[in-house]
């Protein structure tokens, strides 16, 4: 299995995780399921909108972005392609810097931890990570193909 | 669109033949993006891919399917709830709401904050309902005792309703998250209320409504209250920070059982509310 498909499985997993709090944040679900009861407190506080929408619902639309480019990526067209390892590598940085300002937030200023949002923050680095990985992988390869002498 | 690369030989005899597709901007590389894969390791792939969007299509549906608020009947074998508890409203108001509810808990702080001054305007000021508040601290939340302890020590001096409302709006203030000595923060909290503080602080500190307290727990128990906040309407139980519409349903039904002319009074009795609260400690 590529990284582009740990990144694709990975990115799903988040996709349904912030589903989920995406629908508990428009009243869909009725109550979430975390021990403590402190997601409640993170997710009906202030901070859980962004620009007019429900943080959950901008984590569903980055992680439908992440697992579309991976899945892109794993297709013969753009298997090589470096300026799609590059779009994973902003994109899944967007994902790391976000989530630890959501992070700073819950720890610094809500005072209270919401299990999902962690889940989220480690899906969110280790897509980073992953994407990181590949773009160097890409890059490495490319210039290894191109010094390497053809044959007329 | 594409162009390809001959590499490992001439033609295509033993030669790989790589795409190298035109949006790439630059050579093809044997590999691929993180090491190309095989038909057995896509099939693998596209697998995992069917089982993950299966098991979350379907984890997804069945928790938005459940019922948001657990409504059931209680048996009527079970005695009505004993004159404890702390009460608002009038006595002869025909319908008593009783909620069990958690000082700490999230769920709890909601309603009162959203619903419950529409539900005191509304429905306890114009004599339509009385409503008893029932401790049930959960022994998940680690602050939540000293809250109900100082809400008892605050109704001995007659604030019960300021320092349930007081609790609730500052719960982010006080709760295990924000601090290890909530006797203190809560103690700060409690100035402005006007109370002894000397007979406060004493009151918390030898927890001297803690058999009270407990009593209350012990007849949410006995209810088989399964989470905070649980509200006893009529014959009903709700366990969840239901809105206010829903809850006035709830009362208009409870209303409609108790006397039959009842549920058209309510309807009819919203804006300002009529009678001031009638509140107490029992």
């Amino acid at each position: 299995m590529t990284r582009r498909m740990l990144t694709a499985l990975i990115a799903l997993v988040g996709l349904f995780i912030a589903l989920y709090l995406t629908l508990y944040k428009v009243g869909i679900i009725g109550t979430l399921a975390c021990g403590t009861g402190s997601c409640e407190t993170v997710q009906l506080s202030r901070w859980s909108t962004f620009l007019g929408l429900p943080v959950a619902a901008w984590g569903t639309a980055y992680y439908v972005a992440v697992f579309a480019l991976a899945l892109a990526g794993i297709q013969d067209r753009w298997e090589d392609s470096l300026r799609l390892s590059l779009t994973m590598l902003v994109v899944t940085g967007w994902g790391v810097v976000f989530s630890a300002w959501l992070t700073y937030l819950e720890l610094f200023v809500i005072h209270a931890i919401c299990r999902w949002c962690v889940v989220s923050a480690a899906i969110a680095l280790v897509l980073f990570a992953l994407a990181l990985l590949d773009w160097r992988a890409t890059r490495r390869a490319l210039r290894s193909a191109d010094d390497r002498p053809t044959h007329r | 669109m594409g162009q390809e690369r001959m590499e490992g030989g001439r033609g295509g005899g033993a030669g790989v033949v790589k795409k190298q597709s035109a949006t790439t901007g630059g050579g093809g590389r044997p590999g691929g993006g993180g090491g190309s894969a095989s038909g057995g390791g896509k099939r693998w792939f596209y697998i995992a891919l069917a089982i993950l969007l299966v098991a979350g299509i379907a984890s997804l549906s069945y928790v938005a399917a459940r019922p948001k608020q657990s409504v059931s009947t209680i048996d009527s074998t079970i005695a009505p709830v004993p004159n404890q508890g702390h009460v608002m409203g009038s006595d002869s108001a025909t319908v008593e709401v009783v909620e069990f509810a958690d000082f700490e808990c999230p769920a709890c702080g909601s309603f009162a904050t959203l619903a419950e001054p529409d539900v005191r305007a509304r429905l306890v000021n114009t004599g339509l309902i009385r409503y008893r508040f029932m401790d049930f601290p959960l022994s998940m939340h680690r602050n939540t005792w000293p809250a109900h302890l100082a809400a008892w020590c605050a109704a001995e001096q007659g604030k019960f309703w300021e320092m349930h409302d007081l609790l609730f709006m500052n719960q982010d203030r006080w709760n295990g998250e924000a601090t290890n000595r909530p006797d203190r923060v809560i103690s700060n909290l409690t100035k402005p209320l006007g109370l002894d503080m000397g007979q406060f602080d004493n009151c918390v500190s030898t927890r001297k409504y803690q058999p009270q307290i407990q009593a209350n727990v012990n007849e949410g128990i006995r209810l088989k209250v399964p989470s905070t906040p649980t509200f006893i309407i009529g014959n009903k139980r709700i366990a969840a920070a239901v809105p206010y519409d829903e809850f006035k349903r709830q009362v208009d039904e409870a209303l409609a059982q108790a006397r039959p002319n009842a549920a058209t009074k309510a309807t009819t009795t919203k804006g300002a509310p009529t009678k001031a609260a009638n509140t107490k400690a029992r």
